[in-house]
């Protein structure tokens, strides 16, 4: 039973001055009780096509060369009663209320009629999309009353925890009458969806809903969202980036790139038999498919010994500060990183996984225990040897465009801790290693003259990296480098890191979430949960054979290409 | 797709053209705008008019040949201040017809600034007496002579006229007093164009001083926080709390009625704005990745607060600045009006109080030295507020390339 179809749409958007059709014609259909994912990396227009759907684009800015929108009326609901409702959007087209409508020629009254109870969205960000002056209760019940006009408060009230109950929240009475910062980020996902599902609506868009979670709770979330759809049949328009989420919930698949559809069919044909070669690459980027190279043997030579380590953060509250408690965000960690290996810290947020590498690189200062590099304890050096010690460890953080000064050419960027710690003797040669640098993390020299802002974040990220290494250091921790990127620039920067590290003997911290990065650049791998260290070991032992109850959680979580391929 | 483009782009520069920093493309941003182009045209206008005032509007001939002799009265009787305007104009504009990088502009500006004036006011001693009718009468010594555009001195009462006193525009036949005259007889235009560089020099001096003592204060307060940052903000309540009006006042009636004075006054009393913008600002971007980046680098202190953060937390500065200009004109103004401002000197706000002294209602008293305060603080205004949305949407757009 078709519910939605999607002929030609284009989308143009004003773009600096000119127009860009950041949707370029496509076609596509979803059916009811079908989840269609649309894949795609960032810029290729997914989340445009579903702003479209929405008609949530702004009006008058944005407009549609062509093509149009059909929604299919509800065949369950009887012709005769969409044509007297005087809430269907149906009704100004009394004449043929079985009749699909277009919904790009609809005025914005009959689109809000629309809206919640035939099609829905929930938005990739849990964090910002509650309104934190309104409880949780209120926010469900405002939804309720909108999409059905006259409702007594208490029927709503009652559907509204229905819905709560629905998310499969715990103790759906007490989140009821809470506002939303009392919630963690998997929490108010599940209200977001209540919100969206506490009207019944035909169609649900979701807009990398779980992109902004961990693992396991994004494990927790498609469930629900696969258990919700069996339950009231709704169709579903799934946006995601990641191949591993799509194995999980799809029935069919879309692939954008540059505002078209390049292939789409059935969840098992595009993941395991991709005709495009668009499909193909993004799929050979998983990093799952890399392919592995040879390791080199690494020996337990010890380049840094971390023992009972402690950062704790003082909770200070009253007049006078007084320390109430602290928070242990990193709690008796003892490791050790052994010369030229890349040691993997895994963990989802809040573990304290950053902090720890913070820590390392002394831009935190470690209130217990002790960081020996080299012999000396660099937890305990005052700030001017620290400074001589900086040239051996280097830190790449996670946004690549907030880490580098948007007001400093690449140049300065790379030649200034060349300077403070005089390495080369005249600014012409310190601009020539710069240039070097560039064709080392594989970028044209000529970029030396840009800025930040005029790069993509795969550039930048390498910028970052030629950053670490302008001072020839030994060890780098990599902060999440690869997760504000899309899957082909972060197969392109694994390469480059494993390559660098074989070319330049590195040690490497690496810092992710994302376990199937760890399996593919990790020689051992370390497992924090709630700042402490619970698991330690070579990367296949704790993959193949996790002993911790969250490493096991962690890693049956994982959405994973291959399961697909083996169910088959 | 963003990618391809800017590389495409790079192909087509040559390897050696540096690319627009974001400084350039505010600036370019916020002069886009109507508003603030037509600021920035009266701003402009009005500093040509203070920097040429005594060119402008004297009533010393600008050049006079007596008993065969060519001289310049004008030239003879100008300070090491009209000086100095002068030769800071000229080394500024030819710095500026060679394209000289602006930012060296302004520094060898500054210092032309300084040396000029300490050398200067060595040099020159203009004559302290000035009898203006000598320059009027019809001295049959003097072969020719070129007047300036308006020939009266804004000091000039014209006292060879008999008794003169707050006359409206075109009231004399005789003479022409294009904006009338104001109540001991003088040119009122004259003295709008004098009193402009009293206007300009506050509003720059007195921010100018804030702004340097609330970026220090507030960017240390920002960056180390704890326990400088709760006395930094002790103090700076304190000084919120301080009325400047009243404290100018209360210095006026114990000390000189002194510019410069004002200008401190000023300008200590408002730096806690300031302050508070920086400290803010600082305070954000102290954890920002790109100033934990330069840290981890190893890089001194001094580059880390003036290299790294400061370029990127003075933009809210900026613009609160450009109102701080016009509030500071504002409040001389009104000292002025209340006629406790400079004695002789003229000033709009003190010509603005003579537009109600005598039982009639003087319109021209009060209509152009208004209007040339409203149109001044206005034009700050339009530029503060193009400034602002210049610099607003730049993070998204940024992360959009």
């Amino acid at each position: 039973m078709k519910l939605l179809q999607v002929n030609d749409l284009r989308t143009r958007l004003p773009s600096a001055g000119s127009e860009v059709d950041a949707v370029k014609g496509i076609d596509f259909s979803i059916d009811q009780a079908e989840t269609l994912c649309l894949v795609g990396e960032s810029g290729s227009g997914k989340s445009v096509t579903a702003l479209s759907i929405m008609r949530l684009l702004p009006d008058g800015v944005v407009s549609h060369p062509s093509g149009n929108i059909e929604l299919y009326p509800d065949p369950s609901t009887p012709i005769g009663e969409a044509a007297t409702d005087s809430n269907s959007p149906w009704r100004p087209f009394n004449e043929s209320p079985d009749q699909p409508l277009n919904l790009l020629s609809l005025d914005n009254t009959a689109m809000s009629r629309l809206r919640g109870r035939h099609m829905a969205m929930i938005f990739q960000e849990p964090m910002s999309s509650l309104n934190p002056v309104f409880t949780v209760g209120e926010q469900i019940v405002e939804a309720i009353e909108f999409a059905r006009p006259g409702i007594a408060y208490a029927e709503a009230e009652a559907i509204a925890l229905e819905a709560l109950r629905d998310v499969k929240l715990k103790q759906p009475e007490i989140r009821y009458r809470e506002y939303p910062h009392k919630l963690s980020g998997g929490q108010r996902q599940r209200v977001m969806i209540a919100i969206a599902l506490a009207c019944r609506p035909r169609l649900l868009i979701a807009d990398e809903p779980t992109t902004a979670l961990d693992v396991t709770v994004q494990a927790g979330i498609l469930e629900l969202m696969r258990e919700l759809q069996e339950k009231t049949r709704m169709a579903m328009l799934f946006i995601t980036h990641d191949l591993g989420v799509v194995a999980q919930i799809a029935d069919r698949v879309a692939v954008m790139q540059n505002g078209c559809i390049v292939e789409q069919g059935t969840r098992e044909a595009i993941l395991l038999r991709p005709q495009h070669p668009y499909t193909r690459q993004l799929l050979a980027a998983v990093p799952e498919n890399l392919s592995r190279q040879n390791r080199p043997e690494i020996t337990p030579d010890a380049l840094m010994r971390v023992e009972h380590l402690g950062v704790h953060f003082p909770v200070r509250r009253g007049l006078l500060k007084r320390v109430v408690s602290t928070i242990k965000a990193v709690d008796d960690v003892s490791l050790d990183i052994w010369k030229g290996e890349i040691l993997a810290l895994v963990g989802e947020s809040g573990s304290g996984k950053s902090t720890l590498g913070k820590a390392l690189v002394r831009l935190l200062a470690p209130t217990h225990g002790s960081i020996l590099f080299g012999g000396t304890d660099i937890g305990k050096l005052g700030s001017a040897a620290m400074r001589e010690l900086r040239t051996d460890l280097q830190i790449v953080f996670q946004d690549p465009l907030s880490s580098l000064n948007p007001r400093l050419t690449i140049a300065s960027t790379l030649t200034e801790p060349m300077a403070a710690h005089g390495i080369g003797n005249s600014h012409k040669e310190r601009e020539d290693l710069a240039a070097a640098l560039l064709q080392d993390v594989q970028l044209p020299v000529d970029y030396l003259w840009r800025y930040p802002h005029e790069m993509s974040g795969g550039q930048r990220q390498r910028i970052g990296i030629a950053r670490a290494l302008a001072v020839n250091p030994k060890l780098i921790v990599c902060d999440e480098v690869t997760s504000a990127l899309d899957v082909s620039v972060q197969a392109e920067l694994l390469t480059l890191l494993l390559e660098l590290r074989e070319r330049l003997g590195l040690t490497l911290l690496f810092i992710t979430h994302n376990i199937s990065v760890v399996e593919y650049i990790s020689d051992r791998t370390a497992v924090m949960y709630q700042g402490r260290l619970v698991e330690f070991g070579a990367t296949a032992d704790v993959c193949d054979n996790p002993q911790h109850e969250y490493t096991q959680k962690l890693l049956a979580s994982v959405p994973r290409l291959h399961a697909l391929g083996n169910a088959l | 797709m963003a990618e391809a483009s800017s590389v495409a782009k790079a192909h087509g520069q040559p390897e050696s053209s540096r690319s627009q920093s974001l400084g350039t493309r505010v600036v370019k941003d916020t002069f886009k705008k109507r508003g603030a182009q037509v600021g920035a045209c009266w701003l402009g206008l009005l500093s040509l008019v203070a920097i040429f005032a005594p060119l402008l509007a004297n009533s010393r001939p600008l050049l006079q040949r007596v008993d065969g002799r060519i001289e310049s009265p004008a030239l003879q009787y100008m300070t090491a201040l009209d000086l100095t305007l002068l030769l800071v104009f000229l080394v500024a504009s030819v710095l500026f017809v060679l394209r000289v990088r602006f930012r060296n502009v302004v520094v060898v500006t500054a210092a032309a600034c300084a040396v000029c004036f300490i050398a200067l006011s060595q040099i020159v001693s203009p004559p302290k007496l000035s009898v203006y009718e000598t320059y009027r009468s019809t001295n049959t010594a003097v072969e020719w002579s070129i007047h300036a555009p308006i020939p009266y001195s804004p000091k000039d009462y014209l006292r060879d006229f008999g008794d003169t006193g707050l006359l409206p525009p075109g009231a004399d036949a005789d003479r022409l007093h294009l904006f009338g005259t104001e109540e001991n007889g003088a040119d009122l235009l004259s003295r709008m164009i004098h009193a402009a560089r009293l206007a300009l020099g506050i509003g720059l001096v007195a921010t100018g001083i804030a702004m340097v003592l609330g970026v220090f204060i507030g960017g240390f307060m920002g960056y180390f926080s704890g326990v400088v940052d709760m006395l930094g903000m002790r103090l700076v309540e304190i000084f919120e709390s301080v009325p400047t009006l009243f404290l100018l006042l209360t210095f006026v009636a114990f000390f000189d009625r002194s510019v410069y004075l004002m200008m401190v006054i000023i300008g200590l009393t408002s730096w806690p704005g300031y302050a508070r913008y920086v400290r803010a600002e600082f305070l954000r971007l102290r954890n920002q990745d790109f100033v934990q980046a330069a840290v981890a680098a190893g890089l001194p202190l001094r580059s880390i607060l003036f290299r790294h953060i400061l370029p990127n937390a003075v933009a809210p500065v900026l613009v609160a600045a450009s109102f701080g200009v016009a509030s500071a004109i504002l409040a001389e103004a009104t000292l002025s009006f209340l006629g406790l401002g400079l004695i002789d000197d003229p000033s709009w706000g003190q010509m603005l109080n003579q537009a109600v002294r005598s039982s009639t209602f003087n319109w021209w008293m009060a209509l152009f030295p208004g209007g040339a305060i409203f149109l001044t603080v206005f034009s700050y205004n339009l530029i503060g507020e193009a400034l602002r949305d210049a610099l607003d949407p730049l993070t998204q757009r940024a992360e959009s390339v």
